[in-house]
């Protein structure tokens, strides 16, 4: 059963010329249980695409059918409930509120949710449990490791029993130890029937999903299923190419890549750009790699 | 959930203790001088009905000429001084008229014979000897200390009460009861001492007891010589609900004693308290107004260090709006962050305010009260204040999108 199914979203930002299509017309179903990450580079859409699956966002176009709620037009108020009851989020950075202990912060979901102090700090407690984390309750972030901080973020997320656990680059501000440390608990959560959605700009991180989505210039160009433990082979052949050559850029400057790059049209009628050009010849060839800087 | 946003807004002004201080200065400042202002009013007020109702509310005092002329809705209207200085109306066949009235339980006409007096070889300028009748001792209630007040047969003998405070300066130490000392060269003996009365010229009575010396009516009239006149006559009502009909009888009784002449005034204790409540009700309600000024400086202080407070945590909204929060409970959460800085500057100003009013008791004459209204008040204002001033940023707390919350690093 999908847990999560996009029908035709997108996104725009902006007003008049400054128009930016952020998701162009994306499908995307998620079955309960799966592991997703999602790569691609800067400012393709990851995410703002994660963004509106968190219920952080509200798309501008299309549907958003969450746990077979149609979740896409909810008040504010109901967004939040929504977002507290089903979702859980890992972030890059800063995941815990300062002033709060690492107990406190864990709770903070319940408190929203309204459950009595006493029973909510125990729920922490045993959370902190699972995350190994429970001779930490009451440290505050700042005298928390990186690899810490985002066990606690882990446990936070998964305190209210969520549908989904989103993580955008959980791992983006940890070295390959604790990266690791992160992931295993991730894997683990999704061992045990969680459904986590992940950004990631990391390839060796895909080993830990089932199911890869690479994402360009709002669109989903590639969605294939992977292996766990495996580096995902497909996003190797992930490539997008413009006809002109790097002189040209170097002899013509800006201007010339705007020629060719013919401006989106932000109507209806959008040009199916990415599946058909991604398979064309390429003459320049850039990886996902380069984004990185 | 209202506990824990308490214990927020304790631990966010806790984390900025400085800027947090800073902001309740303003509320501090403003309560603690509404509050001292307001308890000086009522300590005025309290005072001054003290000496107003030292005689009881059912005396009536009845002076010569007509002092104050007075509205058809019986306000004052203007004061005429000019009659003080006339010689008095009033005659011992207006006290004899008077005593036969129903209801009135005690006529007491008082003469001011002279102020000076002499103890051995001390002098002393300053006092009121009035000759009065032992009825004056039932107006003011029996209030002698030490010794007896006279008796109607002393009415020609060289006795004297006296008030507390010629009893300290005249006398000092010595008991003065059985004393004897001079008025116009002729001995008195001092019968009695008053205990002391609460000082004060709004009194209907016009005179400081504690600096007079109550001698009998036929004893004032020998040593004046017979030119001593009834400067006032203070007349007790046997039942206070019956007193406007014994004031319209007296005043019928005056009037025909006086061949149809108004040429007196009879005045109610609680009509001078009335008007002094009115008046120290204005003052004090103007001066607090101005003190509130101050109230309201302190209110843009919450606004203010709410405002940075939002933007500063700006990270923090996204986080909890990511985590569930809805705009209400962020909006409740900053709201309770101004509520808590403005009830906590309250409660500090009331504290210093308590404090000044103990420094002003001990070192000054005003006797500031502090009632639980004021007190209720106050906090109420500060709590008001905080809450409306916190509203805005609160409001642009809760309206924070949350991933542009989020990006705010």
């Amino acid at each position: 059963m999908a847990v999560i199914e996009l029908q035709e979203v997108s996104k725009l930002y902006g007003f008049g010329d400054a128009t930016t299509l952020a998701l162009d017309e994306v499908d995307l179903h998620i079955e309960t249980g799966e592991f997703v990450a999602i790569m691609g580079p800067s400012g393709s859409g990851k995410t703002t695409l994660l963004n509106i699956i968190g219920l952080l966002d509200k798309p501008t176009h299309g549907e958003y059918v969450l746990d077979t709620r149609y979740v896409s037009r909810l008040r504010s108020g109901q967004q939040a409930r929504a977002r507290r009851d089903k979702i859980g989020f890992v972030f890059q950075s800063a995941n815990l509120l300062p002033r709060l202990n690492v107990l406190e912060n864990v709770a903070l979901p319940l408190a929203y949710k309204g459950t009595l102090p006493v029973r909510r700090l125990k729920l922490a407690s045993d959370m902190l449990e699972r995350v190994g984390l429970r001779d930490k309750e009451y440290f505050y972030p700042k005298h928390l490791s990186g690899g810490q901080i985002q066990r606690v973020a882990i446990a936070r997320a998964l305190i209210n029993n969520p549908t989904i656990i989103i993580a955008d680059e959980p791992t983006g501000n940890l070295d390959s130890g604790n990266s690791k440390i992160v992931m295993e608990l991730l894997s683990e959560i999704h061992r045990s029937g969680n459904t986590v959605v992940m950004v990631t700009h990391n390839p060796e991180l895909t080993r830990y999903a089932n199911r890869l989505l690479y994402m360009h210039d709002g669109t989903i160009v590639g969605d294939e299923k992977t292996k766990l433990g495996e580096v995902a082979k497909g996003i190797k052949n992930v490539y997008f190419t413009d006809e002109s050559s790097v002189e040209e850029h170097l002899a013509h400057g800006v201007a010339t890549i705007m020629r060719e790059v013919p401006p989106k049209e932000l109507s209806s009628k959008k040009p199916k750009l990415p599946k058909a050009q991604t398979k064309k010849p390429r003459t320049r060839k850039r990886s996902y790699k380069r984004s990185k800087k | 959930m209202i506990i824990s946003d308490y214990k927020m807004a304790l631990a966010s002004i806790r984390s900025a203790r400085w800027r947090s201080s800073l902001t309740m200065l303003g509320i501090i400042i403003g309560i603690s001088s509404v509050v001292t202002i307001a308890s000086l009013g009522e300590g005025l007020k309290k005072q001054v009905s003290e000496q107003i109702n030292q005689l009881g509310g059912n005396v009536l005092t009845i002076r010569s000429g007509n002092v104050v002329s007075k509205n058809s809705d019986g306000s004052v209207a203007s004061v005429n001084p000019l009659a003080l200085f006339s010689a008095s109306t009033l005659t011992d066949q207006d006290v004899a008229s008077i005593q036969k009235l129903d209801g009135v339980s005690a006529v007491a006409p008082m003469s001011l014979i002279t102020n000076s007096i002499g103890y051995e070889d001390r002098e002393m300028n300053n006092v009121y000897v009035v000759s009065s009748t032992p009825d004056l001792n039932v107006v003011l209630q029996d209030k002698v200390n030490f010794g007896a007040f006279f008796i109607p047969e002393d009415t020609n003998e060289n006795y004297a009460v006296i008030g507390t405070s010629i009893a300290e300066e005249l006398f000092g130490g010595v008991n003065p009861v059985g004393q004897t000392f001079t008025i116009s060269g002729t001995n008195f003996l001092v019968r009695g001492v008053h205990e002391p009365f609460q000082a004060g010229v709004l009194s209907t009575i016009g005179i400081d007891l504690n600096y007079s010396i109550i001698i009998p009516p036929a004893t004032g009239k020998r040593i004046s010589e017979n030119r001593a006149q009834i400067a006032q006559i203070l007349v007790q009502v046997s039942d206070q609900k019956r007193l406007d009909v014994v004031l319209l009888e007296l005043q019928h009784e005056l009037r025909t004693n006086h061949k149809g002449q108004n040429n007196f005034t009879i005045l109610k204790q609680e009509e001078l308290a009335n008007v002094s409540d009115d008046i120290i009700n204005a003052a004090t309600a103007v001066i607090s107004g101005i003190a509130a000024i101050s109230l309201i400086v302190g209110g843009i202080g919450i606004m203010n260090t709410l405002l940075v407070s939002v933007s500063e945590r700006t990270r923090e909204i996204g986080i909890r709006k990511a985590v569930g929060a809805t705009n209400r409970q962020i909006l409740r959460q900053f709201l309770m962050e101004g509520l808590v800085l403005s009830l906590v500057g309250g409660v500090v100003g009331i504290a210093l305010a308590v404090a000044g009013n103990f420094l002003l008791r001990i070192y000054t004459d005003f006797r500031p009260v502090i009632t639980p209204s004021i007190i209720l008040i106050a906090l109420g204002t500060a709590v008001t204040i905080g809450v409306i001033f916190a509203v805005m940023p609160a409001l642009q707390a809760a309206r924070k999108h949350p991933i542009e919350a989020l990006r705010n690093e």
